[in-house]
């Protein structure tokens, strides 16, 4: 009924290559993004700002990143922590050393950073497949900490070790450091995250993206038919790690406002791995529904006792929070074990044969 | 583009729930709520609730004693954050709505919050940790740090490890153990100024979060470098890896100086006889005979209205967490003084806790006599350089072993300037209070 695809003719192949060949598709993603654009920021408060949205958009970011590296090129990555560290410090260099630069130029400008750092690792996948490409990038992760903590010049020498953003105005509006306001914030980030997933979209669905698949798929079939398979890795890391990179800037940016090495460590990594796998891999949707389930859950998660009512300490709903987190991960893992993005599609292949399955 | 599709579907549910919870705190009348960033989970758990439970405790006594502060109720939440900063930037932005102080519990978190302070108006408060500059109070109008700094304390131990003759440090070697976090490089600045001033050599070490429980590396370095002294600022499992492993390789205790969070009694008890001579700095003395701990005792532990470990009321985390909890309420009552009102907003806490008079006489009237050194607070001094007192493990307990010892305030004021300057350039337009003329 709702999700009725009858009637809908494709009358030339370029209407057949629509990014939505079903209306319906179209009609849900503008009333999603009346939504984030407009109803969001006229209801929210300053706590969903930092604590639910901004993060929420921001780990989606970095997991699609990490998405196109793994999940369409199926080269597995334990650097994407690392990766955003690069992009988050060249930022921090490139505004203190350029304080009249546009922070839309240097967060754009630190992508490449990344991506250089990224493909200057990913080298070794010319070689190596699999979990030991896993531990090559491992290396990556050590190595590149190891730098932020040892490197003073990366913090300017600050004696804490610490980076800080200062105060960053454009066009007369304060869109980074302490006295930005968050709704404003919001927005940025939103933009440049509709703007790179947009990019994402078009990219995994055209020649380059089918090229990954293949690499993905089995990478000897994909030499043989004349895909040159250094090339299409490469430009997988060096992609992936470019979107790593922004996420990283806006990670520290426009939402932290502060970040210290050990933030960029292992523990991050495997947080956007986790929002990649549950999301679903090789789907761009399911970074958005991954960093939902893994970032914001637990935040609502920790107000239910309160709402209730209930007289629970707060260090209690933290563990009750860690085992609940746990749980639904391995629950949704088990009703579907490709992702959140594979539910959804289900879900949507229902709807449009619903109410007559036959 | 569907990508965006599901989690709005999702948000609008999810949002109603929080904007509902995180706006509208549910407060009595006149009462006001002094939440607290603690850490009862995660690495630092073990030396993080002693504390939370001594500040936890002493409002509590408050509310059953007194019904308060001059009839107002004070409402103590906690906010966990395991030590992350990231958890930490979220209680913050939950409790900044309800608080009228953030205790942010951490070096990190407080970097962290800082430069909001000036935005929000609400003030900081981290007794004894934070970033050391912040005790220039015209700069750092909403942090305070009292009643000592990192460099009070650094200045400190080294004048007690010198036996108050500096000079006695030339061509001595002095590691500065330290966790490699924020906490653990604040003094380095300060430390290397005096090696550069009295011709010692420092050495700072420092230990991953990841290692702490496992120092070999470091103690191996240590023992080849052959020190005549290892300073800590240690904290969590840092403090009893580094004492195992300082027993293990035999380094001599009495050489071995921490900094007031690295004297915890439960770390000491794991190494016991073995400790025996280690020494910490503390700005804090634990005296349980005092009648501000008898009445926790009679008003809330003995009474049930809230439980400790065994053995946990006589430790000096304990009561360092009392102590604590005193600044905050000695801060409300300023206000209410000043400002002759009865529920305080943040802006006026602030004002409190610039005008702290913790005199001999106010000590004794709250029953904290001989817990803590007299200070007081000004526009310029958010700390208050109480100085404090040398501690030893006896092997059971901590047992004070030096007189009273203040901060070298000619080293440190320097410092303190240009490094609160030069924080105010590089958060530029950072407000500075140009009313203190002090």
């Amino acid at each position: 009924m709702l999700y009725r695809t009858v009637g809908q003719f494709k009358t030339s192949y370029h209407a057949d290559h629509a990014l939505f060949p079903v209306k319906q598709d179209a009609w849900l993603l503008g009333f999603i993004l009346l939504i984030a654009f407009v109803v969001l920021p006229a209801t929210a408060n300053e706590f969903v700002f930092n604590a639910l949205l901004i993060p929420v958009l921001v780990y989606a970011l970095a997991a699609l990143g990490l998405n196109i590296l793994t999940g369409y090129a199926g080269q597995l990555s334990l650097g994407t922590g690392a990766f955003m560290g690069v992009g988050a410090y060249a930022c921090y260099k490139l505004v203190t050393i350029f304080p009249e630069l546009n922070i839309v130029v240097a967060i754009a400008l630190s992508g490449f950073f990344s991506a250089a750092v990224g493909v200057a690792f990913g080298l070794p996948s010319l070689r190596i497949k699999g979990f030991y490409l896993a531990i090559a990038t491992l290396a990556a992760q050590f190595f590149l900490v190891w730098l932020f903590e040892k490197w003073a010049w990366l913090y300017n020498y600050n004696s804490s070790g610490a980076i800080q953003v200062p105060n960053i105005d454009m066009f007369g509006l304060t869109v980074a450091g302490p006295n930005a306001k968050a709704v404003v914030q919001y927005y940025f980030v939103l933009c440049v995250v509709c703007l790179i997933t947009w990019f994402a979209i078009n990219i995994t669905r055209g020649r380059i993206g089918r090229i990954w698949k293949s690499v993905r798929d089995m990478d000897i079939a994909a030499e043989l038919v004349g895909i040159n398979l250094m090339k299409a890795k490469l430009s997988a890391f060096a992609v992936s790690s470019y979107i790593v990179g922004v996420a990283g800037a806006l990670f520290v940016f426009l939402w932290r406002g502060a970040a210290e090495p050990v933030l960029f460590d292992i523990p991050l990594s495997f947080r956007v791995l986790f929002i990649v796998i549950i999301g679903g891999m090789g789907s761009i949707l399911g970074n958005y529904l991954g960093a939902v389930l893994i970032v914001a859950l637990p935040v609502l998660i920790s107000f239910v006792p309160g709402a209730l009512g209930l007289p629970v300490s707060s260090a209690m709903v933290e563990h009750l929070n860690t085992m609940i987190v746990g749980a639904t991960i391995i629950g949704f893992l088990i009703l579907e074990p490709h992702g959140l993005a594979r539910l959804w599609a289900i879900i949507r292949e229902k709807l449009v044969i619903w109410p007559f399955p036959h | 583009m569907k990508t965006l599709m599901r989690k709005s579907a999702l948000l609008p549910a999810v949002f109603a729930l929080a904007a509902a919870l995180g706006a509208s705190p549910a407060l009595a009348e006149d009462a006001v709520n002094v939440t607290n960033l603690s850490y009862r989970t995660g690495p630092f758990a073990a030396t993080g609730t002693p504390l939370m439970n001594g500040q936890r405790d002493y409002m509590l006594m408050l509310n059953e004693r007194d019904g308060g502060v001059n009839g107002v109720k004070l409402v103590y939440d906690e906010c966990e954050t395991g030590y992350n900063t990231e958890k930490g930037a979220e209680c913050y932005e939950k409790t900044k709505g309800s608080s009228i102080v953030t205790q942010p519990w951490s070096t990190g978190i407080t970097l962290q919050v800082l430069p909001k302070s000036n935005v929000d108006k609400i003030p900081i408060l981290a007794p004894g940790y934070g970033f050391s500059p912040m005790s220039d109070g015209k700069v750092f109008q909403w942090a305070f740090n009292p009643p000592a700094s990192y460099w009070d304390g650094a200045s400190m131990i080294l004048k007690n490890i010198s036996e108050g003759n500096l000079d006695s440090l030339k061509g001595k070697k002095i590691v500065l153990l330290h966790l490699d976090a924020p906490y653990g490089k604040e003094p380095i600045p300060l430390l290397q100024a005096y090696a550069e001033k009295y011709g010692f050599t420092l050495l700072p070490i420092p230990v991953g979060v990841k290692e702490m429980q496992n120092q070999s590396a470091q103690w191996l370095q240590i023992r080849r470098e052959r020190p005549d002294f290892v300073l800590m600022w240690g904290w969590g499992a840092m403090n009893v890896g580094a004492v195992t492993e300082a027993a293990k390789t035999k380094f001599p205790m009495d050489k071995f100086v921490g900094i007031w969070w690295s004297g915890h009694d439960g770390d000491m008890k794991s190494v016991g006889e073995a400790g025996k001579g280690y020494r910490s700095i503390s700005w804090s003395l634990p005296h349980s005979e005092s009648s501000v701990m008898q009445d926790i005792k009679k008003y809330v532990l003995d009474a049930k209205k809230a439980e400790i470990g065994e053995g946990e009321f006589d430790w000096v985390f304990y009561q360092r967490g009392v102590l604590i909890s005193m600044f905050t309420v000695e801060g409300i009552k300023a206000a209410q003084a000043h400002f002759n009102t009865k529920v305080v907003s943040a802006e006026q806490l602030r004002w409190g806790l610039e005008n702290l008079k913790l005199d001999e006489a106010a000590l004794k009237a709250i029953g904290m006599d001989g817990m803590i050194a007299p200070f007081s607070t000004a526009c310029n001094n958010h700390a208050g350089h109480a100085g404090g007192w040398m501690l030893q493990w006896d092997g059971a307990k901590f047992v004070k072993v030096s007189d009273h010892i203040t901060a070298d305030a000619e080293m440190i004021d320097p410092l303190v300037q240009t490094e609160a300057k030069k924080y105010a350039e590089a958060n530029a337009p950072w407000p500075i209070n140009e009313e203190c003329k002090m």
